[in-house]
């Protein structure tokens, strides 16, 4: 018997390792270790007012944090009887924007892709590849500064607030966002060909379902009240639990989840895979051009789908700053019960996101938060073991089928950290 | 690593010797990183902040955006040096001032949440632009805590070294 060990998993957010454990040249089990300890957000906002929630939540993840949030609004918005206008949701999905195009840059450069050009890290690249990496950053500067025009600062912005903003953006803050988005879609479409052009390991393939998000009214987006399976089913955002069927495991500090026994994959790729046929401009043509099969079974590709959807994205944002222009800055929204729940379901960069609230007398009862990477690590773990069956028969070293598997891993853009608070301690 | 304040102990007129020093003629900027939700481990946004009342223009914390900051400076058609400030844990007494040079810097941290300071360092470096990190030793960084003496000590130390630092050649 002999273990195969990724200690700790670099470049990935938190603290997380991947044991391979074999007999002789057998896999018996691959785990994807999270060793962060939990977080407890949910108990935390027991008891909190609604607005008070917002400020804590985002803190889950300062990458996310503009996810976080806005799922956080649309659960607690349920909850109260509110109905945000149109202004609002338009400028809450140009915040969305942002964040895509400053998460899906960072992990698709600086994080995934020195593995497929064989560098250990985006540092060691800048001497062949300076730049692809400048490009990156320059196009995370542009979602970080959409994300501080939006929400008020770059991470943790208080301004998107329970039925409204407490200030939109101004409309030279707008029209800047519009020019410099335009001027960027030729390096995020770029971006997509070096990253249609990598070569994808095949060991990982194998076929699995996708959820995401249904977007409103037959479009792409980051939100919506349902979810689209790819076995062609839609389920109400409020029926998650039937979707994730979560569970506790020995090894992780994170829930796992399931969907009628299966793995499921949440993310960029799923999204695609779901909603892609509705990409319009260049990320749709790009799309239909690189799309294939493989997308089905090699979790690989979602780097490259991040790049589609980063691309569409900078293409649109220029239209719905037009339409956040053309609008007046409407009142805040006020509750119209105190007593009620809601459910809230948006596309973090890394997968769909649920906050559940109940809210009783102006308080919050129960929260229920889960994240993407708690939905994808057992289908990160399937893929990876896979992965090593594949290649210890194929007579592959060790340091080949270890950087292979977190290839895998990282391909899903876990955030370790936002998953560990999950885990629920029971005293008997 | 270089030695830049004992604690207690040196003046600023000795930090802002050892600064100069390093930056040569070229202009002098500051870019603070930290979280100031964790007490002494926000020291280096709190030294940027201070500078940025009097020097907007030389002065940036990671609330501005760090790989912004650094594409936008190392774009610049000046000599200049990026003075990166931050909490680390140098195994000395609190308050303690030391600066490290690119060479010294781990190059194996970027994260979802973190673009490595040594990425940022060779970004500069290939810019023709140099850069050192000053780090303060710190205290105590629990959520929420409130810094400690020592560590006000040497923010307000750092912070009237690069006062005149950035005045005499902006």
């Amino acid at each position: 018997m002999r273990e195969l060990n990724v200690e700790a998993l670099a470049r990935v957010e938190g603290d997380g390792g991947i044991t391979v454990t074999l007999d002789g040249n057998k896999v018996k089990s691959v785990t994807l270790d999270v060793h962060e300890g939990p977080r407890l957000i949910e108990q935390l906002v027991k008891g909190m007012k609604p607005e008070d929630d917002l400020t804590v939540i985002p803190r889950i993840c300062a990458i996310c944090t503009l996810s976080h949030r806005y799922c956080a609004l649309r659960g607690l918005e349920k909850a109260l009887g509110i109905m945000p206008p149109e202004k609002t949701q338009l400028t809450r999905e140009l915040m969305m924007l942002g964040e895509n195009v400053e998460s899906n840059s960072l992990h698709t450069f600086l994080l995934a892709l020195p593995d497929f050009l064989g560098y250990p890290s985006a540092i060691a690249m800048l001497n062949d590849y300076a730049d692809d990496v400048k490009r990156a950053l320059r196009l995370k500067k542009f979602g970080n500064h959409v994300m501080a025009v939006t929400s008020g600062r770059i991470v943790h912005g208080e301004n998107p607030i329970i039925g409204g903003f407490g200030k939109y953006p101004s409309k030279k803050a707008l029209e800047e966002i519009k020019l410099k988005s335009h001027e960027l879609i030729p390096d995020a479409a770029r971006d997509v060909e070096l990253f249609a052009s990598l070569e994808y390991p095949t060991y990982p393939e194998a076929e699995t379902v996708f959820m995401s998000v249904n977007a409103p009214n037959k479009q792409y987006g980051y939100a919506g009240d349902t979810i689209l399976i790819s076995n062609g089913k839609e389920v109400k955002a409020e029926d998650y639990k039937k979707l994730t069927s979560e569970r506790v495991v020995t090894h992780s500090f994170a829930k796992r989840s399931l969907y009628q026994d299966k793995p499921f994959t949440v993310g960029a790729n799923a999204r695609l895979i779901n909603m892609g046929k509705r990409l319009d401009g260049q990320a749709g043509d790009l799309f239909k051009q690189h799309y294939s099969d493989r997308w089905l079974k090699n979790p690989l590709l979602n780097n490259l789908a991040q790049t589609i959807e980063m691309l569409w994205s900078l293409e649109h944002m220029p239209d719905i700053v037009d339409q956040i222009a053309g609008l007046d800055d409407p009142a805040i929204v006020q509750p119209t019960r105190l007593t009620g729940s809601g459910t809230g379901a948006v596309e973090a960069p890394r997968g769909t996101l649920y906050h559940h609230y109940d809210v009783k007398d102006g308080l919050i009862e129960t929260a229920d938060i889960i994240t993407p990477t708690a939905q994808n690590l057992d289908d990160i773990e399937k893929h990876m073991k896979l992965t090593a069956e594949r290649m210890l028969a194929d007579d592959k070293k060790d340091e080949e089928i270890k950087l292979v598997l977190e290839m895998v891993a990282r391909a899903y853009d876990p955030c370790i950290s936002c998953a560990t608070h999950l885990v629920t301690l029971k005293r008997i | 690593m270089h030695k830049l304040r004992n604690t207690p102990g040196d003046t600023e007129a000795d930090l802002k010797a050892q600064i100069e020093a390093f930056a040569g003629n070229g202009k002098i900027y500051v870019l603070g990183l930290g979280n100031t939700d964790r007490a002494d481990d926000g020291a280096g946004v709190l030294v940027a902040e201070a500078l940025k009342k009097h020097f907007p223009r030389y002065s940036y914390s990671e609330h501005d955006g760090v790989e912004g900051t650094v594409l936008d400076l190392s774009e610049k058609d000046e000599e200049l040096t990026v003075f990166f400030v931050d909490a680390a844990n140098l195994k000395m007494s609190p308050g303690t001032i030391r600066m490290v040079m690119k060479e010294e810097i781990k190059d194996t941290e970027i994260t979802t949440h973190r673009v490595a300071v040594a990425l940022m360092a060779s970004i500069l470096k290939r810019a023709g632009k140099k850069s050192a990190v000053i780090c303060i030793q710190p205290k105590a960084i629990e959520f929420q805590g409130r810094v400690s003496d020592p560590v006000k000590s040497a923010i307000d130390i750092l912070v009237k070294a690069f006062l005149q630092s950035i005045k005499s050649r902006r």
